[in-house]
């Protein structure tokens, strides 16, 4: 599936690096750092199974606690300086591309998109997009009518989204046009570049606001971090460490703290005592079949992966899968539309240079009441800066160009611009994870993924692209064509206030085995019409408090 | 579709090696020139001005010639990066090497008097010209005066370092132009030096704080993010501020501290160089990747202007101490 082309890169992929007490340094190029070691024998305090945005932020404050950590992840442990090429094909290696088995009426496609397989998780490749939830969407189903309440206070949330955000010196604007003021972003805003700033002509000439987006890479030096050279390839890996990934951001925290990482590790089953208590994990390193034993088990491996962990890892006591008494595992999984519009302009555009998106409206989020709004929930869209592979991918596959057409059209590559959409889908029980018939290399289940929007899901995108479309027109754009497609997922092991609907209570702990954590993605009641990858970390980072403090109160 | 041939961007005709080097020769040529009309006349006809005049109108020269080759060497590598794509971006250098010779030269040779005004009356008008242009590039953006365009738009104090310098430079002839009328037998000459510093440190008191609102809006970009960056936003302003109190009310006692501000204002210049140089090692590759990072990391030139402005309050302290002196 992947193709390495460097040496380094390969070796990654194959042979575990955190090991013999050492560590990749991800601040050098073939450097390392001290890594303390746990014996599988060993009763760690956190077996954590993942490490992007829930494992890799819960591992360094845990750690930091004074918590015994181990961390394992199915991915390499890269070093970016000097493992990440500028080729599109080739970072590929950076997506969970493993075989899983997508249907419902709108299968999704998995893989650049929603997952990530390395140290870091999903935010080597993310799109640095820092975008907060609107406060009124945690309660949803209270105060707006749809969806479901998460157990969480906005205000608590605000306060850890300004902890996540400052760990990670998020680059922002001075004000933010939409909700509730938000303190100061760490860092300044970067320069909008030229895609951005047809999203601001569009907004400007349809009277709607736009801002600078909050961006995860770094506007001036941060630590061994250089500011970010703009030179579009974020997507696919970045290889200046200017983007504040969890493997810059809370990796190397973790393991100053004490934490072991454990790369190429892939975790099979979660095992449980006579009591149904966990008492480790089963993982998969260097060719054989190991057990890591451990007090408490948390499982960070993101809407398919967690629940599909658990539901492999049923026991006599826990029949239907771990933590499914509710029978919630696995469902209640969303994704973002990911809808766009695209047109061609007269002026040079070079829409690749600096961040993807770097230009957002997130109007449609704030707006309740609007003759023209006929849906639930909000969406946001951002100006787009696609590589060239991808964005012929998207051509072909949207709308059939092939040959003398493509070609014409990619000839027009520096001279496009695109608005796209995050668009919020609705939490439907039918679309789920379940195990599949077939098992992957290490004898595991595959996921089966089931997909299908909602009536809401479809007019909710439909309006985003009548509105898109006019603004794309206002700015300029000619030839102005959609396509579609999904992005993150959210769900499918939510966390909620009862046992009866929901798999984990407000701390990310399972009503049904105690000692037994969910703390990912997978908890999201709903999915909002924003990025995640803040709201996954300010929950994980709330999450890692909440620990600390049933600790302190002896109730672990 | 007649554009999708020409996607080619077309690329400067220069490389920033040619426009620094075209700069340095430019400051070296400038600073020829004005050192070679500096050295004193020995048929003079006018008495020379009192010592203490001629020192500190010296100084202020020098601070601006300072100010001068800042401006030189910076707008060279920022208008450079903007691809000197108007062509009156390339008066911005020029002038300031026009300036940096004025400023050096010494006035006191009658026939050079009003070609040196000229130096530097041009420089205050390119300078202010200069201000137009950044207020419309940063005005024409969507988003108008917005904190993005403040923060990456053409920046709008950079041209205001040229008006400073041709402000000093006009300046500067106030102690000069008075001390030549002077006869050593008027007992009152040196009190006039009390009027002259004042106006002087409240021209340089000035500058400082608009030196200070320019590198407040570029390290707040930078989110301030070493703490050795709030040192030229704390600095400069408490000089400025003891350079404005002369002005209003020369009191002796304040003067120590004034001085004292300003030469570490003067020493903060020379630091801030280094605190530049170490930043564009900060970025991506650092020096080794100098000519992309010496454009996009913090510009070198650019801190030493307050080493020229500092001079020029200490000069005007100087004088507001000779005034209390008696005559020789």
């Amino acid at each position: 599936m992947t193709r390495p082309v460097g040496a380094a890169s390969h070796g990654a992929e194959v042979r575990p690096r955190a090991q013999g007490g050492r560590a990749p340094d991800v601040f050098s190029r073939d450097g390392t750092v001290a890594m303390r070691e746990f014996r599988d024998s060993d009763a760690v305090d956190f077996a954590i199974v993942g490490t992007g945005c829930g494992g890799g932020v819960l591992a360094a404050k845990l750690a930091e606690a004074g918590f015994s950590v181990v961390a394992l992840d199915a991915g390499p442990f890269w070093r970016p300086l000097a493992d990440f090429a500028s080729d599109e094909r080739e970072q590929d290696k950076l997506y969970w591309l493993d075989e899983r088995v997508s249907g419902g009426e709108d299968a999704i496609e998995l893989g650049s998109n929603n997952s990530g397989r390395c140290i870091g998780g999903t935010t080597v490749h993310f799109q640095m997009v820092s975008l907060r939830f609107r406060p009124e969407w945690f309660k949803a189903r209270t105060k707006l009518g749809y969806g479901f309440d998460w157990p969480v206070d906005w205000r608590t949330m605000w306060r850890y989204y300004a902890e996540v955000e400052n760990a990670c010196k998020i680059s922002g604007p001075i004000s933010y046009p939409w909700g509730p003021p938000r303190g100061r972003y760490p860092y300044r805003a970067h320069e909008v570049n030229a895609a951005g700033l047809v999203l601001a002509r569009g907004a400007e000439a349809l009277g709607v606001a736009w801002a600078p987006t909050p961006l995860c890479t770094v506007s001036a030096p941060h630590g061994k971090s250089p500011p970010c050279v703009y030179r579009g390839l974020c997507k696919i890996g970045c290889s200046t460490n200017a983007k504040q990934s969890v493997l810059i951001a809370f990796i190397p925290r973790a393991l100053a703290a004490g934490a072991e990482m454990r790369d190429l590790a892939m975790v099979g089953r979660v095992e449980t005592d006579g009591n149904g208590r966990a008492t480790g994990v089963h993982y998969h390193r260097s060719g054989e079949w190991r057990f890591q034993r451990a007090r408490n088990v948390v499982v960070s491996g993101y809407s398919i992966e967690t629940p599909r962990l658990l539901l492999n890892s049923a026991s006599p006591q826990h029949p239907d899968g771990l933590a499914n008494s509710s029978g919630a595992v696995g469902r209640y999984l969303m994704v973002h539309s990911n809808h766009a519009v695209w047109g061609e302009f007269d002026e040079e555009i070079r829409w690749y240079k600096g961040p993807p998106s770097m230009a957002c409206c997130e109007h449609w989020n704030y707006v309740d009441d609007h003759p023209t709004k006929d849906f639930f929930g909000g969406y946001s869209f951002m100006s787009q800066g696609p590589l060239p592979t991808d964005f012929a991918t998207s051509m072909v596959t949207n709308s059939g160009v092939f040959g003398m057409d493509l070609r014409r059209r990619m000839a027009n590559y520096n001279r496009m611009a695109g608005l796209k959409i995050v668009g919020e889908t609705q939490p439907q029980a039918e679309n789920r994870v379940t195990l599949a018939d077939e098992a992957d290399e290490f004898g595991i289940p595959r996921a089966h993924v089931a997909f299908s929007y909602c009536d809401n899901d479809k007019r909710l995108y439909r309006h985003s692209l009548t509105f898109m479309r006019r603004m794309l027109a206002a700015a300029g754009g000619r030839n102005i064509f959609e396509t579609e497609s999904t992005a993150h997922l959210m769900g499918g092991c939510r966390m909620g206030l009862s046992p009866d609907d929901s798999v984990t209570d407000a701390d990310g702990r399972t009503w049904d085995v105690p000692n037994l954590f969910v703390c990912d993605g997978s908890l999201m009641p709903t999915a909002s019409g924003v990025n995640p990858a803040m709201t996954i970390m300010a929950n994980s980072a709330r999450i890692a408090d909440r620990i600390k403090a049933l600790a302190a109160a002896g109730d672990l | 579709m007649a554009h999708v041939s020409n996607t080619r961007r077309t690329t400067s005709r220069f490389a920033l090696g040619d426009v620094l080097a075209v700069a340095g020769l430019g400051l070296a040529a400038a600073v020829v020139i004005g050192a070679r009309a500096r050295r004193p006349s020995v048929r003079a006809k006018t008495v020379p001005a009192a010592p203490e005049a001629a020192l500190a109108a010296r100084r202020v020269r020098d601070g601006a010639a300072i100010l001068g080759a800042s401006v030189l060497l910076d707008s060279a590598m920022e208008h450079y990066r903007g691809r000197f794509h108007n062509a009156a971006m390339y008066l911005a250098p020029a002038t300031a090497a026009i300036s940096i010779a004025a400023a050096l030269a010494e006035p006191r040779r009658e026939r050079l008097e009003t070609p040196l005004r000229i130096g530097h009356a041009l420089a205050l008008t390119v300078g202010f010209a200069g201000l137009g242009f950044h207020v419309y590039n940063v005005a024409k953006r969507p988003g108008g005066f917005s904190w993005n365009n403040l923060f990456y738009a053409a920046p709008l104090g950079a041209p205001g370092a040229l008006v400073l310098s041709g402000l000093l430079g006009l300046a500067s002839e106030a102690p000069t132009g008075l001390g030549r009328e002077r006869h050593r037998d008027d007992e009152h000459w040196t009190e006039r030096y009390g009027e002259e510093g004042r106006f002087l440190a409240a021209v340089a008191g000035a500058s400082l704080l608009a030196e200070t609102a320019e590198v407040w809006l570029l390290h707040f970009r930078g989110a301030f993010h070493n703490p050795a960056m709030y040192l030229p936003v704390s600095l400069p302003p408490a000089a400025a501020a003891s350079l404005l109190a002369q002005a209003i009310a020369p009191r002796r006692g304040s003067r120590a501290f004034a001085r004292l501000s300003l030469r570490a204002t003067a020493v903060l210049g020379f630091a801030g160089t280094g605190f530049h140089i170490y930043g564009v090692q900060r970025n991506m590759g650092g020096w080794r990747n100098w000519h992309q990072n010496a454009l996009a990391g913090p510009p070198t030139p650019a801190p030493i202007s307050f080493t020229g402005l500092a001079l020029a309050g200490l000069a005007a302290l100087d004088l507001i101490d000779a005034a209390g002196k008696p005559n020789r």
